[in-house]
This record gives structure tokens, sequence and C-alpha cells, in this order.
């Protein structure tokens, strides 16, 4: 499967910063990069809701919306609780330039093209987002109700791959 | 099969009931006390226990423990728990015989089964 510009920009931050040793990320810095992820998905799915016209892809797009909203609002609580203030970061910051230039992409899409491309860049997103979660900012977090979080967002994170991989099934994409 | 998740005294008498209903006789007449409540976990994008046995006139708890809004949709529209943020509840009560096939709405993939029996009482 092609790799979507914005899955190699995370993957490449990602492996760039698992490079810098001496600077892991800290419990702030995670804590913005996860939702920062989450808000920019959200954004891709009132894309879809704006452009698609296929109702599964409509489905899936606000479950996007409502299961996201509901894990960034639990990350507001607990922001809120443990009175800190998340951290703008590289990897966060490659995130909002990689997704900013995918949604140009999208937006000049319709139909089945548009479809697929948000299908597949949902899936592969999914599938490099969970894999940073539960390999990099799991282990790595310190606060134990942070990692609460995280190991809750993902449990619905991987249905949200798993539900991708049925959409971009369903939609038989090319290529 | 798992009826009711807690068994209390008047679980364990309905499920002697149901021990000493002749096999075959479907549905079992069950006896009845008082409606029973039970109660059904939201968890992991799963209903816990997927199925469920109650009598007419008994209700079913759903609680969500997933940060994901979840709900209990029967398959046929007939019932909705709404939606359920995390730590939410919805009671549904049953007052027909028959087997209800439910899912969540927002994610089809999560399904269940409410089995309701007539009592003998009526």
């Amino acid at each position: 499967m092609k790799m979507p510009a914005l899955v190699f920009g995370l993957a490449v931050a990602v492996s760039g910063l698992a490079a810098q040793a001496d600077e892991p990320m800290n419990d702030l810095e995670i804590a913005h990069a996860a939702y920062t992820a989450g808000g920019l998905d959200i954004r891709y799915a009132h894309l879809a809701l704006a452009i698609s016209e296929n109702d599964e892809v409509r489905a899936f797009a606000a479950t996007m919306i409502r299961d996201h909203t509901a894990v960034n609002e639990a990350a507001g609580r607990l922001i809120a609780e443990l009175d800190v203030t998340p951290q703008d970061n590289p990897l966060s910051q490659a995130l909002v330039e990689g997704a900013a230039a995918k949604r140009a992409e999208l937006m000049s899409l319709t139909g089945n093209a548009f479809d697929c491309a948000y299908a597949t860049n949902e899936l592969a997103y999914h599938q490099i987002v969970n894999q940073t979660v539960a390999e990099t900012f799991i282990p790595a977090v310190t606060v134990a109700p942070l990692r609460a979080l995280l190991e809750d967002a993902l449990v619905t994170f991987r249905v949200h791959e798993a539900h991708a991989e049925r959409m971009v099934e369903g939609l038989a994409c090319s290529g | 099969m798992l009826r009711l998740k807690c068994l209390s005294r008047r679980g364990f008498g309905r499920g002697l009931g149901f021990a000493l209903a002749l096999p075959g006789l479907s549905p079992p007449l069950l006896a009845q006390e008082g409606p029973l409540e039970a109660g059904i976990r939201i968890e992991r994008f799963s209903f816990d226990p997927p199925q469920i046995e109650v009598a007419v006139g008994d209700s079913v708890t759903w609680t969500n423990g997933d940060l994901a809004p979840h709900t209990a949709t029967a398959i046929d529209g007939e019932w909705d728990t709404g939606a359920l943020g995390m730590g939410d509840a919805a009671r549904i009560i049953f007052r027909t015989p028959g087997r209800y096939p439910y899912h969540c709405v927002f994610h089809p993939n999560m399904t269940g089964m409410v089995i309701v029996h007539a009592t003998a009482g009526g």
C-alpha cells in the first residue's frame, strides 16, 4: 500500500525522535502530540462529511468526530486535573504541517477518488499513530493517569484502524 | 449460559426454575417473584455479557466504561438507549417475550442479544 505523504512525514518524525535518544519526548509533549493527532483526524472527518456522498464513508467520519472528541475531552479533563499545560513539539508540528498538505490534496478530489484517498489515509494514519502510541508514547510516559488514558485511547484507535481497513476494502480502491 | 451478572437469591430461584424446566420446552416459563435488574458492561468495544436472558418485566441496564460513546440499539429499532458517554448508564424494561438482537449504532461490529422469556404467571 502506498504511504500517504502525511503518514510518511509522521513516520519520519517518529523515527527521528527515536534517534534523538538524548532528547526523548516528555509527558507534556506526548500529551500535546496525542491531542493534536486526534484533533487533526476530526478535521479530516469534517472534510469527509462536506465532500463525500458515500454512506459508509460518512458514517466512518461521524464516528471519528464522535470518538476523537470524546478522547480529547477526556484528555482535557485530565490536563485540567493535573493542572499542566501540554507542550508543543517537533512531532506535533510535523503532524500539523503534514495534515495541512493532506487536506489540500483531499479538497481537490471528489466522488470515489476522494473516498478512496480519505479512506486510505485514515487507515495509514491510524496504523502509524497506533504504532507510535503503543511503542513510543505509552512506554515513555511517566504519569500513571496519562498512561491509562493513552491505553484506553489506543483501544478506541485500534477499532478505528480495523474499521478503516474494512472501509478501504469495501470501496475497492485500486493502487 | 450467563443470565444475570449478579446472582441474587431471587436470581438463584429463577436459575432453579430454569433447571427444572422440561427439556425442549420453548420458551421456558419462569417462576417470577418480581422484576429483576440485569446489568451489561460496555468495555473495550464489547458488550459483557454478549447475551443475557431475562423474564418479562425485567430490566437491563447498560453502562459504558469506554472513552468512546456507545449505544445499545435493537436491530429492528424497537428500543434504544441513546448515546452513552463514558460512565453513563441507561435502562430498558422488556415487556414482551422474544429475542432482541442489538448493536451499537456508532460501532455496528459491537453486537449483543437479549432473550426475554415469558413468566409462569402470564
